[in-house]
């Protein structure tokens, strides 16, 4: 006989083993959110701070005698920023002195000149201040990442550039602003003009390639496999080769890409286009893999119940099947993209790991896409790309996040409750 | 010819010895069928079955049986569990294509033609053998698709309010309208078991076929859900044959009005309802019927 | 039904193919990671300062950018390669099998190669037979020069007690990348040289004084940092006694955090670099398809561009991004070379 009030040894240690069991699931679960939090903290700690940028203002004068020239783009528009600075800074005189002022400022800053006076030519004659790009020296000092206190031959910005820098800044010439570059421009090897506007559109187009390719091909393909296909040795074959090529290294999908798409049928390097197909290739196997396992978790009872009231197969699957299938397939196919998103290896074999200045604009401009921008920024020398590495990591979660969220309303839209 | 004798020498009751059953039993590969008793054959049949086999890949699961099914009648099987019932009745409307081993020799036909013949499509077919299953599957649809589905893809009406009413008919004679007339948006999947049922007999009754095959469809119900479907059955026999699969020998008494007894993949017995109860022909059908069996 | 899909497909492939047979209006460029760094500033600043788009540049290596650079004539070829060494005579028998004949080389500066540490300790002052008995696999015998053992030094001061007693840890490329190359030929076989043993085996035994002034010890001495140089600078910060493997840009940008290793006794700045005093240094390069510059839009600009005094000058914008400018002279020769597209004559 049982006690019921007294739990035995054995009961107790049942319950002790589930409790154990418990905790165990709860650690692990503890650990995983600790590492990603730790990975944010990271990386929004370390490039947040490329959401500002550094700004200085400087009064020009558009001199008439500047701009004799019909084509405005021909005026020496570095030399109107020099002369501005000096004006500013009248008792740099001593040519090693004048370079150090120069590099205060980015060399964009002529080319922002160059803008204002072609989209307003009435500014001829006047005199305007300007807020201006600081170098990107500049603005690793404002935000704390250069060190002051070591020696100044140790130091990217000297004692005079530092005394000019904090001058500067005490009579608010000098100031932090938001970086609407970043996300208005393409890549560039001065930090302070490096945008992600480019890579991201260029993984969109990418994507867009991807996704209009590997869903309706995907979900075909497996409809036809779990659906349609006889039960033979081929469908066999068929089903183990699609295993294997899930399980194929992506950079070899770059290279059968190269030989295809690039150098048979002549496609433009470096494309969407390209690294779409491409990227269609790595993510088929995982779409067609993800879609007949939903297709396998609908109740053969629904199949019975259409056809045996007399709809045909065809009907029998689209009415029925898919529709319950589609979430499945969705989560698959986010799955399949997200790891597209995140690829670069095969995206290097087909010229796509490029520095490309122009923002995209067709699917087949040459273009580089997120993590390649992310891989190229991290191994280049200035320090400023730091932050924006990590900023161009926070764009691509935030790509990856809005995908994922898509993915849950989708399926949340297509969910057929029970 | 043949067939006139096999039927003359079915007149006369065989009685199987005991050692002969077992050996059966322990082959268990049915090489030597067992010869039905009793009166499988009608004058005016709907269905004619001859020498039907099933196989499941290498496994027989039904031995040469042959049978009739007549008009404006209810044929009730019955039979130990895993006998052949639902095997067989799936040859009917040829569901048993769906699964892959399986394999059907023989002949059935509907009307004088060959369900089985290369140039036959299923879906007309379907729509005139219509069936319930052993377990209640209702699309995960609203009540109101649930039904119309049918109708639709057979262009059965022309307009919403000729499918409104075909609805509305099928629910109440499936005895489930005034259960759900005000919730018929709802989700079919969200009824109770029994009312899922009667869901997939509405379901099936709206595309009004000929021949409805019903698989244990009270086995879920309570008594007076199965008092309904059992009048209901009673009332479709009036324009439909009925073949149903049933374990309730009461039931099969009440709805039926030819009985056919299965036995580990043979027809054993078939004959007119109250003569298989009162005064059946094989021990093997006594024995069950008595409870000795089963 | 068929004849439609085979119609369909068709339209397709045409469709997709369509663009690659319009012509190519930027210049595309593949090459060396070396070299990368520079050729974009230039590509960026051409760009920028001219109607033309800006040039597309791959970074896939020097040997990689031969092998695409060699592929043949026509807008599917790139226009231009970077290298961090001179063409081989092999890669240049591969283009001219492809009808890739005339190459124009530009020569477009130095790059050191430093060895770099932590500033919070004293600089290391290294010769290249130091830098070979610290990395190589095998050395000779201190006490029997005539026998070759396996690497026996574990700190610095072991072979030479004037270092630092510390642990040798050196970060460097691994062998896929140039700079390693570079390192091992301009360093490790300079040092490999100064033992009289390995010296006589260049002529009688070629391949084992390959194998023995080139290999790089695999007892954990040298560690493999993969192709991301920031990486190697942030791990010599945190230990102060590992020395790091890199090009002397990535010094240049983080010469407040690390200092370079003196060579011979020169430490490896600009000017040290520049009058060729700082030994372990090598040239870099872009090569160009002559046939290209016509047909491509905005080739001779971009030529223009790079080898103009305000790109590549001693005060140019290559050499605040820390290329090491060659000498007036040579830049005058090269400048020329390339007004003038003259090619290179088969070897
Ligand atoms: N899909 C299948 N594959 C293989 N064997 C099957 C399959 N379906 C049924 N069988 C076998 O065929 C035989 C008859 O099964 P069937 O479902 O017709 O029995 P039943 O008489 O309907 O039983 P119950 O009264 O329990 O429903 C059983 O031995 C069963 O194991
Ligand atoms: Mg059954």
């Amino acid at each position: 006989m049982t006690n019921l009030l007294e739990p035995g040894p054995k009961l107790r240690r049942r319950y002790r083993a589930e409790k154990i069991f418990k905790r165990m699931g709860l650690s692990a679960i503890i650990a995983s959110l600790c590492f990603v939090f730790f990975l944010f903290y990271t990386i929004i700690s370390d490039g947040y701070s490329a959401f500002t940028q550094t700004y200085i203002e400087i009064e020009v004068s558009f001199n008439k005698d500047l701009f004799t020239d019909a084509n405005i783009s021909k005026a020496d528009f570095p030399g109107l920023v020099k002369k501005s600075l000096l004006k500013m800074f009248p008792e740099v005189t001593k040519r090693q002195d004048k370079k150090l002022l120069y590099s205060l400022i980015s060399p964009s800053a002529a080319y922002t000149m160059q803008e204002l006076v072609e989209e307003t030519p009435k500014l001829i004659g006047t005199t305007q201040k300007i807020w201006v790009l600081a170098d990107d020296d500049v603005d690793m000092l404002i935000k704390g990442k250069y060190q002051r206190d070591v020696p100044e031959s140790n130091r990217r910005l000297k004692d005079l550039q530092l005394k000019w820098i904090d001058r500067l800044t005490a009579e608010g010439m000098l100031e932090k602003k938001f970086n609407t570059t970043f996300f208005t421009s393409g890549d560039s090897r001065e930090p302070e003009l490096a945008g992600i506007l480019g890579a991201a559109k260029g993984s969109l187009l990418t994507l867009l390639i991807t996704l209009s390719l590997s869903f309706p091909i995907g979900v075909a393909a497996a409809v036809y496999l779990e659906e349609f296909a006889p039960a033979n040795r081929w469908t066999d074959i068929i089903e183990v080769n699609i295993n294997n090529l899930a399980a194929v290294p992506s950079i070899i999908f770059g290279l059968l890409g190269l030989a295809i798409f690039i150098n048979f049928w002549g496609l433009p390097r470096s494309t969407p286009i390209v690294g779409g197909l491409v990227l269609t290739l790595m993510t088929l196997p995982t779409i067609i893999i993800a879609g007949r396992a939903s297709l396998k978790s609908v109740p053969p009872s629904i199949r019975e119940a259409a056809l045996g009231i007399g709809a045909s197969k065809m009907q029998t699957v689209t009415h029925h099947v898919l529709p319950l299938a589609l979430p499945g397939m969705l989560t698959g196919t986010i799955i399949g993209m997200a790891q597209a998103l995140g690829e670069t290896a095969p995206l290097l074999m087909i010229g796509m790991v490029a520095f490309i200045v122009d923002v995209p604009g067709s699917f087949t401009d040459p273009s580089a896409v997120l993590p390649v921008q992310i891989y190229l920024w991290a191994d280049s020398p200035e320090r400023a790309f730091t932050e924006k590495t990590s900023a161009a990591i926070m764009i691509l979660l935030a790509f990856l996040i809005a995908m994922n969220s898509l993915a849950v309303f989708l399926r949340k839209k297509f969910e057929i409750k029970w | 010819m043949e067939l006139t004798a096999n039927h003359a020498s079915n007149a006369f009751p065989t009685m199987l010895s005991e050692e002969m059953l077992e050996e059966a039993e322990q082959s268990k590969t049915l090489a030597t069928a067992r010869k039905t008793v009793g009166t499988p054959f009608v004058d005016t049949p709907r269905m004619t079955c001859r020498d039907i086999q099933v196989f499941y890949g290498d496994k027989q699961a039904i031995n040469k049986m042959s049978i009739d099914v007549a008009s404006n009648e209810v044929l009730a099987m019955i039979g130990p569990s895993g006998c052949g019932k639902s095997t067989f009745l799936r040859c009917l409307n040829r569901m048993n294509d769906t699964v892959l081993s399986c394999r059907v020799t023989g002949e059935v036909k509907l009307d004088g033609t060959d369900i089985y013949h290369p140039s036959v499509d299923v879906v007309p077919l379907r729509a005139r053998v219509g069936m319930v299953f052993q377990k209640p599957n209702p699309f995960p649809k609203s009540i109101y698709d649930n039904i119309a589905y049918g109708p639709k893809i057979h262009g059965l009406t022309k307009n919403k309010d000729e499918l409104d009413e075909i609805i509305e008919t099928s629910l109440i004679r499936a005895g489930l309208w005034d259960e759900v007339k005000d919730r018929l948006q709802d989700p079919g999947t969200g009824l109770s078991g029994g009312q899922q049922q009667r869901l997939c007999i509405a379901r099936t009754i709206a595309v009004s076929p000929e021949v409805i095959l019903m698989d244990e469809p009270c086995s879920a119900l309570d008594p007076i859900a199965t008092a309904r479907v059992e009048e209901l059955i009673a009332e479709l026999r009036t324009q439909f044959s009925i073949v149903i699969v049933t374990h309730s020998m009461q039931q099969a008494a009440r709805v039926s009005q030819r009985t056919a007894y299965f036995h580990l993949g043979d027809l054993i017995e078939v004959g007119a309802t109250e003569k298989v109860f009162t005064n059946p022909l094989h021990q093997l059908t006594e024995d069950y019927i008595t409870g000795r069996f089963g | 039904m068929k004849l439609k899909t085979i119609a369909a497909a068709g339209a397709l492939s045409l469709l997709l193919c369509g663009p690659a047979l319009a012509a190519r209006d930027y210049i595309s460029i593949v090459g060396s990671s070396t070299v990368y760094p520079f050729a974009t500033v230039v590509a960026e600043q051409f760009g920028k300062t001219t109607g033309y788009k800006t040039p597309k540049i791959e970074s896939t290596g020097s040997g990689g950018g031969f092998k695409l650079f060699c592929g043949g004539v026509g807008i599917n070829h790139p226009d231009i390669t970077n290298a961090s060494r001179a063409i081989k005579s092999s890669e240049m028998e591969k283009c001219a099998e492809n009808g890739v004949n005339d190459i124009v080389e530009v020569k477009i500066g130095y790059d050191g190669i430093v060895l770099a540490h932590s500033k919070s300790v004293a600089p290391l002052k290294l010769t290249r037979q130091e830098i070979f008995l610290a990395l190589a696999k095998d050395v000779p015998d201190p006490k029997n020069p005539g026998k070759i053992i396996p690497n026996p030094y574990k700190t610095w001061n072991e072979i030479n007690s004037n270092l630092p007693p510390t642990k040798i840890e050196v970060l460097g490329p691994p062998p896929t990348s140039g700079t390693r190359d570079a390192f091992v030929e301009l360093a490790m076989e300079t040092g490999a040289d100064s033992f009289d043993v390995i010296k006589a085996m260049k002529k009688t035994d070629k391949e084992g004084y390959k194998a023995l002034s080139q290999t790089v010890r695999e007892d954990g001495a040298y560690v493999e940092a993969g192709e991301n140089d920031n990486l190697i600078v942030q791990k010599l910060q945190a230990n102060p006694a590992a020395v790091g493997i890199f090009g002397f840009s990535f010094l240049d940008q983080n010469s407040d955090v690390i200092q370079g290793s003196f060579i011979e006794d020169m430490p490896p700045t600009f000017e040290a670099i520049a009058d060729g005093s700082y030994p372990v240094s090598r040239p870099l390069y872009f090569y160009v398809k002559k046939a290209h510059v016509d047909v491509i839009p905005g080739m001779k600009g971009y030529l223009d561009e790079f080898t103009s005094e305000k790109a590549w000058g001693e005060d140019g914008y290559l050499a605040d991004k820390g290329l090491i400018p060659m000498p007036a002279a040579e830049r005058k020769q090269y400048h020329e070379n390339v007004a003038a597209l003259k090619t290179l004559e088969m070897k």
